[in-house]
């Protein structure tokens, strides 16, 4: 199964995890079951079924957005991170 | 700079990459720091001693003892004498590399005034710890050409991003808004360990060294993310941003914080129940007259760069600006209240 990382500020969200192995073809689909699981999680990265503005999600070392959003396909072995906004410094 | 003072950086010299001609150019070079926290005295500290000729370094507070453990040119003499970050970071810089010209500014980087703070800098450097502020100096960076380095902590992960205008994917290329206040933890809610701010701070360093010494071959084109807590290190592919997003600032060239149209002056110090008041003023603040018509009812103590006094529960420490940040409180239209109260309009 493809993998989804967790960044240390969303982990309470995710129920303190770092990782999460979520079944999907899709990088929306294993969205869709790690809402089902964590809807807090989903609730902080998602604005309706739109990635909030300042969340960015990598499939590997690559952008999503220059693949295709959401519909970018995800294989097992996979690595898709969430990369978050960091504020402080 | 005569040749024999040269002497003292003779060691990186040595670094073939860096050279006697890679040494030449940063002691040409001026830099400017933006934010004198943790990033920022990481920052100034590497450059200070590597020899960059003139450190420009900008900063709106004051020296707390909850800073000492991250913030590495500071001490608890600074935190008694009630020194802005700027200024005492500019006495210690001063004592490590007395050869170069360090410039302490005692402000709010805002839209008023960010080009004329970096305009003549061949390179902006992020020690900051917010998000208004970094867009702002995208803005910035972006309109005038110059390359500025990103760079954001927040407990054992931090990020650093290389920023070559119109070569590069630029903050809002990769980050299109920043997120709203409370969706981010802060380094007030969420923890901030020193050697994390360290590893960021230098890694912006180097990559200093680099633009400055003439050596942009070797920057990283990658967005990068240290944790240092979990031991991972990854460098995101970022460069194909440039063409495929339609940022409104690169691209669309829509300088939103620069004109003003985003954030705002009297701001939430997110995270220290703290509020920061900005009122623009033509003439300097009259701190011994201020002083006297506070002395009736609070203990007031100034030195030439703040004032402090508390009152009705909350400390205020006032700038020869005008601005006062007023601890104690987490609410805009109250703190502007206190702020009219006790200090004037």
């Amino acid at each position: 199964m493809p993998v989804v990382r967790i960044p240390t500020p969303l982990r309470p969200h995710a129920g303190g995890v770092d990782k999460l192995d979520l079944a999907g073809s899709t990088v929306k689909e294993l969205f869709d079951r790690l809402g089902e699981a964590h809807p807090a999680l989903r609730e902080r990265l998602f604005d309706g079924e739109e990635l909030r503005r300042f969340v960015n999600v990598y499939v590997n070392d690559e952008d999503i957005r220059y693949l295709e959003d959401l519909e970018t396909p995800v294989a097992p072995g996979d690595e898709v991170s969430i990369i978050p906004a960091v504020a402080g410094g | 700079m005569p040749v024999d003072s040269l002497e003292r950086y003779s060691r990186q010299m040595r670094f073939p990459a860096l050279g006697k001609a890679g040494q030449e150019a940063l002691c040409k070079s001026t830099v400017a720091v933006c934010g004198c926290g943790a990033l920022g005295t990481v920052l100034a500290n590497h450059l200070a001693r590597a020899g960059v000729g003139k450190l420009r370094i900008i900063d709106r507070d004051f020296i707390e003892t909850h800073n000492l453990q991250r913030q590495i040119l500071f001490d608890e003499d600074d935190v008694a004498s009630n020194l802005p970050k700027a200024e005492a970071a500019a006495r210690k810089l001063r004592a490590i590399n007395s050869t170069i010209t360090i410039e302490p500014v005692v402000t709010d980087i805002d839209h008023t005034n960010i080009l004329a703070l970096v305009s003549d800098a061949d390179l902006i450097l992020d020690g900051t710890d917010n998000f208004e502020t970094r867009y702002l100096i995208n803005d910035a960076a972006v309109k005038l050409g110059k390359p500025w380095i990103y760079g954001g902590v927040i407990g054992s992960e931090g990020q650093t991003m290389t920023i070559l205008p119109g070569e590069t994917p630029c903050l809002r290329c990769l980050i299109e808004t920043a997120p709203p206040p409370g969706m981010t933890p802060t380094c007030e809610t969420a923890g901030v360990l020193g050697p994390a701010v360290s590893v960021i701070a230098s890694f912006e360093a180097i990559e200093a060294i680099k633009i400055l010494s003439g050596a942009r071959a070797a920057l990283n084109p990658c967005l990068i993310m240290v944790d240092v807590w979990d031991w991972t290190f990854r460098q995101l592919k970022i460069a194909n941003l440039l063409g495929k997003v339609d940022c409104p600032c690169c691209k669309g060239r829509k300088f939103e914080w620069l004109e003003g149209g985003q954030g705002s002056h009297t701001t939430t110090l997110c995270g220290r129940n703290a509020v920061q008041v900005a009122v623009r003023r033509d003439e300097p603040l009259d701190f011994p007259e201020l002083a006297s018509r506070l002395a009736s009812f609070a203990e007031v103590r100034h030195n030439a760069f703040m004032l402090r006094f508390a009152a009705e529960g909350h400390e205020f420490t006032v700038f020869p600006d005008g601005r006062a940040i007023i601890k104690g409180t987490n609410d805009v239209t109250r703190a502007r209240t206190l702020y009219s109260q006790f200090i004037g309009s």
